[in-house]
């Protein structure tokens, strides 16, 4: 990519910004989420770290692809049926460039709406007060800021990847009815789908044990919620490992790569008119 | 919008967070605490006032855990090696992180002959902390605890070795030592079972060798033989009855050899003249039976009294508690009996002080009304007896023990008609059994205070008081009591102790858990029409589950679908939802809600990290106890079904 073509992928980014601010609905969407995430946060009570972590974890789950759907299924398939997207190929972008400056422009929108208030609620732990008494001795346990970080920097990735995902919805569906169908599926099989077909097949037979981290990662809700029970929780909890951490690194950006190409592939064909 | 600042700050974050996977947390050590800051594992306050006293050096640890906050103190090496080994330890605490064990290598310890260790009185010498992967342990050497064994760390291999071969025992490092066992940790629920059974059967053995005192011959008539009583006791020979007809008599007397002092129930009535002890027995195998006792000094706690035992650490406890005035005082009576009599009284009923396996047998105490104002129907001072089949109306406390290890008193009846402090209350009283006792309209139905262990609190019913059942210490077993319309149902403030089959009925608060450590075992209890099922202030959240198996919560929602007795959704007791399903209409249909359900699934992931609560994550579906619930909650007697071993 040169100079020339970053300087597009830039405006790019700048339109979908700047759409993303003036849709009142992303907003309600985002604040939405804020509150969610403060009211868990509050009625927990929360005094340490790695508790919050785990009371986050599934709604985290649940709520971030939603959000990333919300956000992202529209955003080709809007120019598209509008006709913007006939006007924008008579630029000279590429379709690499376009897709991409698409993405930059959504998925920071979309990380600004997850991280905001998942660092903001991390201040309650301390407003919780952590051990309340002053008489015996005490410690921080294995709990600590830095564990928290690590939550948020995976709900990050996760929302990377499942922005791609929205993407590819956005660039492959032809009209607004589909593309939210597809949308609604594609969350579905993310939050229960392939971590139900993963059960059906253990307890089918089909898959061995030995290969289930391996499979985990395949799923990204999967492969985000062992990340997270491995590197937030795992030096606390004993047992077995939760997931193999490398298998779902690679899991996570497997999807993120491939969405992403499937984006590329799908927005328009052929050259450019 | 300029997108390049929106990017490069979200970029910027992402590096950022991305180093908190480069940080090892937890990786750095803590410095070790002060210990008395720590919280207090492993020996009894009797165990550690002694041997502060007599300057015994207990080998100490501390311990910093993965999933608690506290750190946590424990009087012996081996204490915590037996603890870190219990079940459930790890899964309450998760890891040690850091432990500290006390070095020794600039202590100059010596072991005296007694086999305890002691520092030489040297201002040069003093015990520091070292951590637990750096010490050499010398294992196996001649020094003791109070407890037993002692290991004894030092910081230095050649420090150990020194004394090592002066001493004996073999130098180890912590993974070895860590993977002993000691036997200081709780007993198991059916060690414990096993227990009470061989506690009753040791009070039966006590109860029949006082038997005979009763088919002593008659020697004096009291009357007939001898004009007064005092002089019928003096003209009778040892090992001899004195017969008291029915008749009123002036007493206060004292009784110096084995002699049984018996009359014909309560139409012979012996009628102090206010002043002090009415019986005083100061000889082994004496038998005060068959009479009533009236006419009782006022005297609480004696002021002009001295005794040869003023080096004693308890002394003022034994001065402040063991010499109020009583209808019959045991004094050094070894294997004495005092059985069916009545006493009315404004201080103590009976006394026993320094006499063992004597027998207290179907007394009748009338105490003070006001309870402020009375004393205790049975003091017992450092004795080993049996108190049984008694009834305690009014007064202070209904027995009270100090230092009385493995006293049983059971099958008693408290009642406090205008109040009543406490039914029976321990003080550093260990390996006691409380068995089938009744308690009403107390403060305390039954207490143990003073940390001590090993006690045995079994099948007792408390009724309409404060607090039913309270029991300090460790490694104690508390079950099988009902304990209904109470405040407080069950308080316990002890550490790794089992709390089994109790039926909980009625209380304002079922149990409440008020120990800063969750060590305590809590299953199969059941818990019913409470106001509130348990409250805890202290602590991280307490996980009441072992086995796969819970207590039983009435009201709790979820279902049993596999027939296994166990409910399937984890219940959360102390919970803002589930601690009002038994009352509050709708609870049950939001507590099923997925949402909930979704939020509840990782809670008891790391309880010690936790706000303090209870969890059990394996409700039962089904009463352990379904008959006692059933007559408890529908409202009628069920004493019947309540006893529980009895005398065996």
């Amino acid at each position: 990519m040169n100079r020339r073509s970053l300087d597009r992928a830039f405006a790019v980014v700048g339109r979908e910004l700047n759409t993303v601010v003036r849709t009142r609905a992303f907003l309600a969407l985002s604040g939405g989420f804020a509150l969610v995430v403060a009211v868990l946060a509050w009625t927990a009570g929360a005094i340490g770290y790695v508790p919050l972590v785990l009371d986050l974890l599934t709604p985290v789950e649940v709520l971030v692809p939603a959000l990333a759907l919300a956000f992202g299924y529209r955003s080709v398939l809007g120019d598209e049926e509008r006709g913007e997207l006939d006007v924008i190929r008579t630029y000279p972008v590429s379709r690499a460039t376009f897709v991409v400056g698409v993405y930059l422009g959504r998925a920071a929108a979309l990380l600004v709406a997850v991280v905001a208030p998942l660092l903001a609620v991390a201040l309650l732990v301390p407003a919780f007060g952590g051990v309340g008494t002053q008489v015996i001795a005490s410690h921080g346990a294995t709990d600590s800021p830095l564990v928290y970080l690590r939550f948020v920097a995976l709900t990050s990735l996760f929302a990377l990847v499942l922005m791609a995902a929205a993407l590819a919805v956005s660039t492959t569906a032809g009209t607004t009815r589909s593309g939210l169908v597809v949308a609604i599926a594609l969350g579905v099989a993310l939050v229960v789908g392939f971590d139900a077909s993963i059960v059906a097949g253990l307890a089918g037979g089909i898959v061995p044990e030995g290969g289930l981290d391996v499979l985990l990662a395949l799923s990204p809700n999967s492969a985000f919620r062992g990340l997270v029970l491995e590197t937030v929780v795992g030096g606390i909890a004993s047992g077995a490992p939760a997931a193999s951490p490398a298998a779902s690194v690679v899991g996570l950006l497997g999807w993120l790569v491939g969405a992403l190409a499937v984006a590329v592939l799908t927005v328009w064909s052929g050259t450019r008119r | 919008m300029n997108p390049k600042h929106v990017l490069a700050v979200v970029f910027a974050f992402l590096l950022v967070s991305s180093a908190s996977f480069a940080v090892d947390v937890g990786a750095q050590r803590p410095d070790p605490a002060p210990f008395s800051d720590t919280i207090d594992m492993g020996m009894t306050a009797a165990g550690t006032v002694q041997a502060r006293e007599r300057g015994i050096e207990i080998p100490r640890a501390q311990v910093f855990y993965s999933q608690y906050r506290y750190v946590v103190g424990y009087h012996g090496v081996t204490s915590l090696v037996d603890e870190l080994g219990r079940e459930g330890h790890a899964r309450q605490f998760g890891v040690p992180l850091t432990i500290y064990v006390s070095d020794y290598a600039n202590a100059q310890l010596q072991v005296g002959d007694d086999g305890f260790l002691r520092q030489p009185d040297d201002a040069s010498a003093y015990v520091g902390w070292v951590a637990a992967e750096e010490a050499y342990f010398v294992v196996g050497s001649r020094a003791r605890t109070p407890a037993g064994e002692s290991i004894v760390p030092y910081s230095s291999k050649s420090a150990a070795e020194e004394f090592a071969d002066e001493y004996g025992g073999e130098i180890r490092r912590w993974d070895a030592v860590r993977s002993m066992s000691f036997g200081t940790g709780a007993a198991t629920r059916e060690a414990f079972q096993q227990e009470v059974t061989s506690r009753h059967s040791w009070a039966d053995e006590r109860v029949a060798e006082t038997e005979d005192l009763l088919d002593r011959p008659v020697s004096v008539v009291v009357g007939e033989d001898a004009p007064t009583l005092s002089a019928a006791v003096e003209a009778a020979p040892p090992n001899t009855t004195v017969r008291v007809p029915p008749g009123t008599y002036d007493a206060n007397v004292t009784i110096d050899k084995p002699l049984t002092l018996r009359g014909a129930g309560n139409a012979t009535h012996l009628r102090g003249d206010g002043n002090g002890t009415v019986v005083t027995a100061i000889s082994s195998r004496v038998a005060v039976a068959d009479l009533r006792i009236s006419g009782v000094g006022g005297t609480l706690s004696a002021e002009n009294v001295s005794t040869e035992r003023s080096g004693q650490w308890d002394y003022r406890v034994q001065l402040g508690y063991g010499y109020g005035d009583a209808g019959v005082t045991l004094d050094s009576a070894n294997e004495s009996l005092v059985r069916n009599v009545t006493v009315d009284t404004p201080a103590n009923g009976v006394v026993v002080r320094w006499s063992q396996h004597a027998v207290v047998d179907d007394v009748r105490v009338n105490g003070s009304d006001n309870w402020q104002e009375g004393f205790m129907g049975v003091m017992v001072m450092r004795s080993q007896l049996v108190v049984q089949n008694s009834t305690f109306v009014g007064g202070r406390d209904g027995v009270y023990t100090h230092l009385s290890d493995g006293i049983v008193v059971r099958n008693n009846r408290m009642v406090g008609e205008e109040g009543m402090r406490f039914g029976v209350h321990e003080m550093y009283t260990s390996d006691a059994l409380v068995a089938n006792n009744t308690v009403s309209g107390a403060d305390m139905g039954v207490v143990v205070m003073t940390r001590p262990e090993g006690n045995l609190i079994v099948g007792n019913e408390v009724r309409d008081s404060y607090s039913g059942v309270n029991v300090g210490g460790r490694a104690s077993y508390v079950a099988q009591n009902v304990v209904v319309n109470n405040h407080y149902g069950i308080e316990a403030p002890s550490k790794t102790s089992i709390y089994e089959r109790n039926v909980v009925v009625g209380n304002d608060v079922g149990f409440r858990a008020s120990s800063l450590i969750p060590t305590n075992l809590v299953t199969e209890n059941d818990f019913a029409a409470n106001d509130e099922y348990v409250s805890s202030t202290l602590g991280p959240l307490r996980v009441w589950t072992a086995d796969g198996r819970g207590n039983y919560w009435s009201g709790a929602p979820g279902g049993d679908t596999d027939g296994d007795g166990v409910l399937e959704r984890s219940f959360h007791p102390s919970g803002p939802v589930d601690s009002r399903v038994d009352e509050v209409s709708g609870a049950k249909t939001l507590a099923n809600s997925p949402a909930l359900s979704a939020l509840r699934a990782l809670q008891g992931v790391v309880p010690g990290l936790r706000p303090t609560g209870v969890v059990d994550e394996a409700p039962l579906a089904d009463p352990v106890r379904p008959a006692v619930v059933a007559a408890e909650t529908g409202g009628t007697n069920a004493t019947e079904t309540n006893q529980t071993g009895g005398a065996q």
